[in-house]
């Protein structure tokens, strides 16, 4: 009987049932793409961000005498478990040296480094690290180095010992001395300006530390830090450990890099990792407050046109209650109607919302995305929600006929 | 003597000064048709919406099948009325996407379960076999009221309330009515409350009550 008088309701009034189905089919629409295209804009973002700057530093352990890092152990950082998390690397030796051209003289930090290092790891896709990975923002005027005796030197310093493209430094460390073919003069808005970069390999020789690097910087995708990523892991239960481990906060990835790079401290740098997660976490609370202020417009316009069919449907109401009909029996009819109308309102929201979501990652993001499977029961479900909200006022109006008002002959 | 289906004591209906039913004692026993007559406004209707449980007094007691309809909840109301009552209004009140059978199954689905071939055989018994199909606006006005006198009976109710059945029927399917209604009640043995202001109606029933402006000023039992 119940179906019976859905289906002839339905078709009794299509126009009424097609605003209500439209309010919540455009509601669903739009929490499908925005859910939809979510994820990936965070997933973008944070690869954009990834370019801002590496957020993981690893040091050699005070414990284990503050010397160096080995440079073999190097590629062992993309076998760990985030190792897909991990978009670059570079190794970096310091030394101290005195750098001549000309007649100008002046000592300085000698950097050895890996500028676009293909790296071949056994088991693994061959990857290319270094700093043109994980630092795109250097702007270098020329060309980066190409041979074992090319280097690039920081503005700062080309500017004092007068030197530019193609001139050549002699650079003077526990006394040896390299001469670099400076190929690009490099600018970084920051202490890089001071520096000569130079292939690790070459430097590794100047400073007699053959295979040894100070320190490596990680590039890593990572979630943005919430009050169980902030704990400490020595404090925690063997389920936490594990459940913080297994989710990409940027704390969990150094630990991973840490435990393969032996001897080593790894490091979060705050200030980036913050900054990130901070953006990252505005940018999900702005797509998920636009997708509550979509499904709040919908479940508004569902009560509108509910208000008015109800205001229409007040004898029928009357009528039912007259026969006997109860609160329970009242509310199972509308809700009921609402719930069908909302099924299909659901359905044909999430095809509208995952094109919609096509559409704007084309546009926006230059990329196509699949709709991940949640998506779907996300979008009956915000359709239920849209309609359960949206029926409360009007089924309250209903519950609230009175017969003898309605039916007064 | 039978015994009272319905007691009422002191009952009044007020809307605000307005005194819609002064205090009435009555008692109608089980079984008795009781037509109400009296003039627009005197009353009648706010009787039979109390006593149908469609609307509560001000003050006074009510006293039904029983049960004390003051004491009900709204959904304890609800429960009297499909369980306990059946309807006949003068606008008939059919849902007017619901087919004849469609608007009698309705009443059984507020009761307990809908059965079709009840339903049918309600229809039939008033007459309407051939219109089970036909929504409302398909159908006459006699035809409509038999829709609601089946509606109204299919349930089995105890009593049975018209509000003006006839009123906006002819001579004709006004007598149609009232002979289909005197056969059920002989065959059901329900009690009658009808409400009208039609003479000939009333001497359909075994008593009639006068009420002008909200007081019943006179009671004549008829001769059967």
């Amino acid at each position: 009987m119940l179906f019976r008088i859905l289906k002839n309701s339905f078709l009794k009034r299509p126009k009424s049932v097609f605003l209500v189905f439209l309010s919540i089919a455009m509601g669903a629409a739009v929490a499908t793409a925005f859910l939809g295209i979510a994820g990936e804009v965070s997933h973008k973002m944070a690869l954009e961000l990834r370019s801002y700057g590496a957020n993981i530093l690893l040091e050699p352990s005070a414990v284990e005498g503050g010397g160096f890092l080995r440079e073999e152990d190097l590629p062992n950082i993309k076998t760990v478990f985030w190792k897909y998390n991990i978009t670059g690397f570079t190794p970096y030796l310091f030394g101290v040296a005195e750098f001549s051209a000309g007649d100008k003289k002046e000592r300085g930090v000698v950097s050895g480094t890996w500028f676009n290092k293909e790296l071949a790891v056994p088991g693994e896709e061959t990857t290319v690290q270094g700093i043109k990975v994980i630092a795109p923002w250097w702007d270098v005027q020329g060309d980066w180095p190409a041979a074992a005796d090319e280097a690039i030197v920081g503005a700062a310093l080309a500017r004092r010992l007068k030197i530019g493209v193609g001139s050549e430094v002699a650079t003077t460390a526990r006394g040896r001395t390299q001469r670099f073919r400076v190929s690009g003069i490099v600018t970084t808005g920051g202490y890089e300006e001071e520096q000569l970069f130079a292939p690790l390999v070459t430097v590794q020789e100047l400073l007699q530390q053959q295979g040894k690097v100070s320190r490596v910087l990680v590039s890593a995708l990572t979630v943005p830090m919430d009050d169980f990523g902030k704990k400490d892991p020595a404090t925690m239960s063997k389920d936490e450990y594990e459940k913080w481990y297994c989710t990409a906060y940027v704390t969990a990835v150094a630990k991973n890099v840490e435990e393969v790079m032996a001897g080593s401290r790894a490091k979060p740098i705050w200030q980036i990792a913050s900054a990130e997660g901070a953006l990252l976490n505005k940018l999900n609370s702005v797509m998920l407050f636009l997708t509550i202020l979509a499904l709040g417009a919908s479940a508004t316009a569902v009560s509108t046109s509910l208000m008015a069919s109800m205001a229409e449907r007040s004898p029928e109401i009357a009528l039912m209650k007259a026969v006997g009909a109860d609160r329970f029996q009242i509310s199972a009819i509308f809700i009921g109607e609402t719930l069908i109308i909302s099924v299909a309102g659901g359905v044909v929201g999430y095809l509208l919302g995952d094109q919609l979501a096509e559409i704007i990652s084309r546009t926006v993001f230059n990329s196509t995305i699949s709709s991940p499977l949640w998506l779907f029961p996300t979008a009956i479900i915000s359709a239920f929600v849209v309609a359960i909200a949206g029926s409360v006022a009007p089924l309250r109006r209903a519950l609230l006929v009175e017969p003898v008002r309605v039916l007064k002959g | 003597m039978a015994p009272a289906i319905i007691e009422t004591n002191g009952l009044t209906r007020s809307y605000g000064d307005i005194c819609a039913l002064k205090p009435l004692d009555l008692q109608v026993p089980e079984g008795e048709w009781l037509s109400v007559m009296g003039h627009s406004g005197s009353g009648k209707s706010t009787f039979m919406n109390l006593v149908g449980g469609l609307d509560r007094p001000t003050a006074g007691s009510l006293k039904v099948g029983g049960e004390d309809l003051l004491m009900l909840s709204e959904d304890g109301l609800a429960r009297f009325r499909r369980e306990f009552v059946g309807i006949i209004f003068q606008q008939h009140h059919l849902v007017p996407y619901l087919t004849a059978v469609e608007n009698v199954m309705l009443a059984q689905y507020f009761h307990s379960v809908p059965d079709e071939a009840e339903a049918r055989s309600a229809l039939e018994r008033v007459g309407l076999g051939h219109r089970l199909k036909n929504r409302p606006g398909e159908l006459s006005g006699g035809e409509q009221q038999r829709v609601c006198i089946a509606r109204a009976i299919i349930n089995s109710p105890k009593l049975l309330l018209g509000d003006e059945p006839t009123g906006n029927l002819d001579h004709k399917s006004t007598v149609m009515v009232m002979e289909l209604l005197k056969e059920l009640r002989a065959e059901e043995r329900f009690t009658v409350i009808m409400v009208t202001h039609n003479q000939e109606v009333a001497t359909w029933g075994d008593r009639t009550i006068y009420l002008d402006d909200g007081v019943l000023v006179r009671e004549e039992r008829m001769r059967s």
